[in-house]
């Protein structure tokens, strides 16, 4: 198991927003297929924490992954187009964005809580420690 | 059920093709069905099952995932199959498993025999088309349901009626891609394997579901479509499609049993 935690993050006052989601960017999708498990404000989380409001848990995101690179040297580059004429689609392997609404574990945190941080327990078959979750960085949007 | 659409806007109405439950499916509707896939796997042609595998991962890795492309390349990629798969047997159709209620893997898909002789659903030879076999590459498909135990395992009601409440096409694409990665996951084996899953035929019970929500949800948010911006781009398949070609089902000639379905009357 590989366990996160991020810096804090600010939060706004309950009453600015109506929705609210975690979105990691850039999420690396190149290795073993994993699965996560988000808690808020709750930087001790281990595997026996239950998943529940009490603890803070605020959901799962999993990521169905191409495993390992399955072709010649070269095959997994991510290259930029050689031009501007070049339409061919990107490469499979371009990180992406992945979203995790949060509304309800964001509402039931105290509306002094001002700053949060977030953990995640990220797990694949091999049972890796680190690099299960890659992402280049996490931000906390709340909509009105 | 007869459902009818017109293919052309001049032409006469054509009868749809209706997927099934694969719960629901009659004896002789399954038994057809297995004798399309193993037909289709015995071929080693463009015509072929490993063909088709071949698209989604290796070699070819045409794939759309965790993009809005998601939604409309996998049903241009079931429509493709599935025309082959009538090619084989008529009348066929791609049945679904509905995770969203079913807690486990269709009996159609994980027993070991069926009619006789080794069900074709349960495992399939992994042949990427045209490739040579690189070290590493599994053989056949494999499955191991909860490999990842701290994986969410089906059924997967709530998160299905979360996706239904989506009143946007990206929320409602993120939502069902977010649910469809997790079964792929929890199912483990070569399933979770992007680039081999398609090798399993129940790869495609698993997409007509997904492909099946899209259309509920279609039907509920009728001109909720995809992004402007990409419904003029190419579905990389064989031949291609575009994203807006594969918005309405009934252009693609088929129809889910249990949804609603509006056609043209009399006049």
């Amino acid at each position: 198991m590989q366990r996160w935690t991020s810096q804090a993050l600010a939060v706004p006052s309950r009453t600015s927003w109506q929705r609210a989601d975690l979105e990691f960017e850039g999420v690396e999708h190149d290795g073993a297929s994993f699965v996560t498990h988000v808690f808020l404000n709750n930087p001790d989380a281990d595997e026996a924490t239950p998943r529940t409001p009490e603890e803070r848990y605020a959901g799962y995101l999993t990521v169905f992954a191409h495993g390992d690179c399955w072709g010649d040297v070269g095959h997994c580059d991510i290259l930029e187009p050689v031009s501007a004429f070049d339409r061919r689609p990107p490469h499979p392997l371009i990180p992406f964005d992945a979203t995790l609404e949060i509304t309800e574990a964001l509402a039931a945190l105290p509306d002094d809580t001002g700053q949060m941080t977030v953990t995640v327990l990220a797990f694949n078959k091999n049972g890796d420690s680190e690099g299960v979750l890659r992402f280049k960085q996490l931000t906390l949007l709340t909509y009105a | 059920m007869t459902i009818t659409a017109r293919p052309a806007p001049n032409a006469a109405p054509a009868r749809l093709k209706v997927r099934q439950n694969i719960d629901s499916l009659s004896a002789q509707d399954l038994s057809d069905f297995r004798r399309a896939v193993k037909q289709a796997v015995a071929l080693n042609d463009k015509r072929g099952f490993e063909y088709f595998a071949s698209w989604h991962g290796v070699p070819f890795g045409w794939c759309q995932h965790h993009d809005p492309l998601f939604l409309p390349w996998h049903r241009a990629y079931l429509y493709w199959l599935e025309l082959a798969l009538q090619s084989e047997v008529s009348g066929v159709t791609l049945p679904w498993w509905d995770w969203s209620k079913a807690a486990a893997i269709p009996a159609a898909y994980s027993s070991a025999q069926a009619d006789g002789a080794e069900n074709v659903l349960a495992k399939a030879p992994v042949n990427p088309f045209n490739a040579t076999r690189k070290s590493g590459w599994p053989t056949e498909t494999s499955r191991a349901p909860g490999e990842v135990p701290q994986t969410p395992g089906p059924p997967y009601q709530q998160e299905w009626a979360n996706a239904m409440k989506a009143t946007n096409y990206t929320d409602f694409s993120q939502r069902i891609w977010a649910i469809h990665d997790t079964l792929h996951v929890w199912v483990g084996g070569t399933f979770a394997q992007l680039d081999f899953a398609a090798f399993d035929p129940l790869f495609f019970a698993h997409h007509a579901n997904v492909d099946r929500a899209w259309r509920i949800w279609q039907a509920a948010h009728p001109g909720a479509n995809p992004p402007a911006d990409i419904l003029n781009e190419s579905l990389q398949t064989d031949p291609a499609l575009k994203v807006s070609q594969v918005l309405d089902v009934h252009q693609l000639g088929y129809e889910y049993a249990g949804t609603q379905s509006t056609v043209p009357g009399s006049a």
